[in-house]
């Protein structure tokens, strides 16, 4: 168990114990356990309520999951931002529209890169809600 | 206002270390997926060992209630084999995705688009869905000390012993 990886990360066990902490801190300070896929929902019914408002008003699961900022959609823009600061000031920051293995197999394409990122997030998040996250 | 302040302080340190750990690339998801390369793993098992130790003593200390979810079986074995297919393709979860576009991964962005797109179908079809498949095997909220009828602190060390284990087979075959 190195404390650092060839790529000048940390090592995934320190990182990994290091955000359980954060875990405790979370529940002790505010009550709140970590996930992200109850934020996907309640902004999709944020940006369906801008194009009908009426539509989402009568959805059980609107109803159950209302569409608003939350302890959760704030978490979610906080992980863009720390993982924004600890790309930068590693300089580790890379803009890729292909991912290394992906470029390997299905060759330089971004577009059909995007097509499959784009499905595969469909049916992710359907499955991860049915599985109630 | 002060809930909205702690889940964004929450989120900084987490997505700082998920950075840190180099979990949120494609290519260490799909390693992870592939049995290739287990970094993920070794991250999320680490936050689960010492998160579960934490947690449990502030429950029994009455600082912190826990959050159990119902184990719907139909839900959970569906939900987990299509959220699988879907992660394959995509290469992100939906809490690295956004982390994984801070990195400058503007792949996820995609991948979030498309999450969101299908948070929106989900909820069209929920009342479905909670007439059929979330029916089925529905055990409500239940804990394994609790199924067995032994006290937490039975079973926390044995998960702590059996994590380890795997860490270490990790390092032998150099996951």
């Amino acid at each position: 168990m190195y404390p650092m990886t060839e790529d000048k990360g940390w090592s995934p066990y320190l990182a990994g114990a290091l955000s359980g902490l954060v875990t405790i801190f979370s529940v002790w300070i505010s009550g709140y356990f970590l996930g992200a896929s109850t934020t996907f929902v309640r902004v999709a019914g944020m940006i369906e309520e801008i194009v009908d408002p009426e539509k989402i008003k009568g959805m059980d699961y609107f109803i159950k999951f209302v569409p608003h900022i939350d302890w959760q959609v704030m978490l979610l823009i906080g992980i863009f931002i720390g993982s924004l600061i600890a790309a930068t000031t590693s300089k580790t920051f890379r803009l890729k529209g292909v991912p290394d293995m992906w470029e390997r197999r299905f060759g330089k394409s971004p577009i059909k890169r995007g097509l499959v990122a784009f499905t595969g997030g469909i049916i992710a998040m359907f499955g991860a809600r049915l599985a109630d996250g | 206002m002060t809930v909205l302040m702690y889940g964004l302080i929450t989120g900084i340190l987490f997505g700082f270390l998920l950075q840190k750990g180099r979990v949120i690339r494609y290519d260490k998801q799909l390693g992870a997926l592939r049995l290739m390369d287990m970094t993920i793993v070794k991250f999320m098992l680490s936050h689960i060992l010492v998160a579960m130790v934490g947690v449990y003593l502030l429950k029994d200390l009455g600082l912190a209630k826990l959050a159990i979810k119902s184990t719907l079986i139909g839900g959970v074995t569906i939900g987990g084999i299509i959220f699988g297919i879907g992660w394959g393709l995509l290469g992100y979860c939906p809490g690295t995705s956004v982390g994984a576009l801070a990195e400058g991964r503007w792949d996820a962005l995609w991948g979030i688009l498309g999450m969101l797109l299908g948070g929106a179908i989900y909820a069209e079809v929920f009342p479905f869905m909670r007439e059929t498949v979330l029916t089925w095997g529905d055990y409500g909220k239940i804990t394994i000390p609790q199924l067995l009828g032994v006290n937490h602190w039975f079973i926390i060390p044995i998960f702590i012993i059996g994590g380890l284990a795997l860490f270490r087979w990790f390092e032998r075959k150099g996951l």
